[in-house]
């Protein structure tokens, strides 16, 4: 009886491997034509690509700019930029287009596997999570080191913000004292986690964390300068405020490379302005301290991802107490996989969420009337990683 | 006569009249908002039905592309799927000693959950081709073989096992042999359980093809699109790929019973 599983097995193992190559054969035959028409594509467009090469040679940067923009170029000919897609994609089609090459990426894994086994050599990475995975080797990285490289959409002029605060226009506007006092504290809460990171990350490995305590304090400490440093390199001090240069490129970026097959949607997205999507008044007032007691006192907050110090200002303030001080009870609602932090808000589910202003624009171009309240992240932390 | 002619009737109001009403009745409740109360949802993750057919109307291209590269894996996987399956039942009847057991671990890979399955085989088959299009094909049709090749293992054993009684030993007085009995009896009698089993893996190949998408490398198909626009909050357009994804599994399921009506008239 052992003996038939074993040669069962063997059989369809080998009849899998006739079907593999049959369908190689098949779907081989298909594509072909279709290299042959990437070739020719390739040969016009890469007279294109010399040029931007040639852009960024004379716009006065180093020599390792202009290796950067072979490294695009190269990748990209060889199909190996790799993104997550799904509204993660735009800087990276940005990019592509800056050095004159096709709107094509990889679909990448939620993990760097592919980076790690070379079928993506130009791999997309959060500076505070999947390049330290990369780079670190504690638990769950992948131990490259000073061997990986990166390319950073800030240095390339590419790039859009991403984690926001934000809530339906509607719920705002019911209750403009809760959304101050839940501002107020929770950039309470940033303040403090960027002061003190390490203690940021325990306070959040506590509280439900995914990954590691190395990982979450190397997370703390990413999070930190991209919270407190604009897309120019300069310092940040007021947390959470909407840099309007920063808001307009995110803005422009975003009807350029958000592509909707809805026609009333890509409508409304071509129509929209930043006083659609943002709203500096209840920021300034809850910096400014000025709000009353709040209207709706339990609120929840949905994150965009899995509870981890990407988040950490939330973690604080509700650790530290900031939330009771200013008469909150506070749900924080973790993220992950699928979830649409949009949508949850968008229906009521929760209160405020957490996303990326391009998201938050495609929403609303859906027809969706969110409306961002602060901008945590003050610059892009979305880097293209490679091998030395 | 007159009361079997009645009867026919009453059989095809059932099966036609009936459901077309309830279709009507549910567009209808679906586009005046009523469907809407009934499920306490907006019309923004619901949207009409108008708006839906108007996207599919100005995307036909797109969503043509996508259809294509979805039912090309579909195909290709539950020809190979059941192709092995049919092999698998054949080996399993001639060499029964062994044959059951092995049936046991091909229904065991049925029980795999695809969203478990397609990652899995995406990795697997990284070194297939240096094209990204064409690996994932690959790993996408393997997803879809392995879904289709259970039902029919199964169902094609039980058709050349079950045979009519006194069939077997009628061939035996015959001094017919094996391999007579096998081509004259067996594989006639497992021709309608072949249609058993592809009336359940052809829908199973339709929507392990649309979740393989999701994982694949290469983005294209129907069911990767459902998930890139539900993710960017664009449920029209979501809508309009799951109404294409019903209407490629109804398809095939209708061409499916045409091809069984051809097959199986012909038998009788």
């Amino acid at each position: 009886m052992k003996f038939s599983g074993k040669t069962l097995a063997a059989v369809i193992a080998a009849a899998m491997i006739v079907s593999t190559f049959s369908a190689c054969g098949s779907s081989g035959s298909g594509s072909s034509t279709t290299t042959t028409a990437a070739q020719a594509e390739t040969t016009t467009t890469t007279a294109a690509a010399a040029e931007s090469t040639e852009f960024v040679t004379t716009e006065g940067a180093e020599t390792a700019a202009a290796s950067d923009g072979d490294r695009i170029i190269a990748a990209a000919q060889a199909g190996k930029v790799g993104n997550w897609g799904l509204g993660n994609e735009y800087e990276i089609l940005a990019l592509l287009t800056k050095y004159g090459q096709e709107n094509r990426f990889l679909s990448q894994a939620f993990d760097m596997d592919g980076f790690d086994d070379d079928s993506i050599t130009l791999a997309s990475a959060m500076t505070y999570n999947e390049l330290g995975l990369v780079q670190n080797s504690y638990e769950g990285g992948y131990g490259y080191g000073d061997s990986v490289g990166i390319i950073d959409m800030n240095n390339e002029g590419v790039a859009m913000l991403e984690d926001n605060l934000f809530c339906t226009k509607a719920f705002a506007e019911a209750n403009p004292n809760t959304v101050k006092a839940f501002i107020s504290a929770s950039m309470k809460g940033w303040k403090y986690a960027c002061e003190n990171p390490e203690e940021a990350a325990q306070i959040v490995f506590e509280a439900g964390s995914s990954v590691s305590s190395d990982h979450q304090a190397y997370m703390a400490s990413e999070v930190k300068k991209l919270v407190e440093t604009d897309t120019n390199g300069s310092t940040v001090t007021d947390y959470g405020k909407m840099d309007e240069a920063a808001m307009q490129q995110t803005l422009d970026l975003a009807k350029q490379y958000i592509s909707l097959d809805d026609s009333t949607a890509a409508e409304k997205l071509q129509a929209l302005t930043l006083d659609d999507i943002r709203s500096t008044a209840y920021w300034t007032d809850a910096i400014a301290g000025s709000f009353d007691a709040p209207e709706k006192t339990d609120v929840s907050i949905q994150l965009k991802w899995l509870p981890q110090a990407q988040f950490m200002g939330y973690f604080v303030a509700k650790a530290k107490g900031y939330y009771d001080e200013v008469g909150l009870n506070v749900t924080i609602v973790s993220g992950g996989g699928d979830i649409g932090e949009t949508t949850a808000v968008n229906n009521g589910t929760v209160d405020f969420g957490v996303t990326w202003v391009s998201n938050l624009i495609s929403a609303n171009a859906g027809g969706m009337d969110l409306l961002e309240i602060a901008q945590v992240y003050q610059r892009s932390g979305l880097v293209l990683v490679y091998k030395k | 006569m007159a009361a079997k002619v009645n009867k026919k009737r009453r059989s095809a109001v059932q099966s036609v009249v009936c459901p077309l009403i309830f279709g009507i009745a549910l567009i209808a409740a679906w586009q005046t908002g009523l469907l809407h109360i009934v499920l306490n949802t907006d019309e923004y993750v619901l949207p009409y039905p108008t708006r839906i057919i108007t996207i599919i109307g100005e995307n036909s291209d797109k969503i043509m592309t996508n259809v294509w590269a979805s039912v090309q894996v579909a195909v290709l996987g539950l020809i190979f799927g059941s192709l092995l399956g049919y092999l698998i039942a054949i080996f399993a009847t001639v060499f029964p000693k062994y044959g059951s057991g092995g049936l046991t671990i091909v229904s065991a890979f049925n029980a795999i959950p695809i969203v478990a399955l397609a990652p899995v085989i995406i990795n697997w088959t990284k070194d297939v081709s240096s094209e990204a299009e064409v690996r994932s094909a690959v790993a996408k049709v393997i997803v879809v073989t392995v879904v289709s090749m259970a039902s029919m293992s199964v169902n094609a054993y039980r058709g050349l096992t079950e045979l009519p009684p006194f069939s077997d030993d009628l061939m035996k007085t015959y001094a017919a042999g094996r391999l007579t009995e096998f081509v004259k009896l067996r594989l006639p009698n497992s021709v309608p359980y072949i249609f058993t089993a592809l009336r359940v893996s052809v829908p199973g190949s339709v929507i392990s093809a649309l979740v393989s998408e999701y994982f694949a490398e290469y983005i294209t198909g129907v069911g990767r699109q459902i998930r890139e626009n539900i993710l960017i909050a664009q449920y029209s357009t979501a809508w309009a790929y799951i109404v294409t994804a019903c209407i490629i599994g109804i398809v095939m399921y209708a061409v499916l019973m045409v091809i069984e009506a051809i097959v199986l008239k012909k038998r009788r």
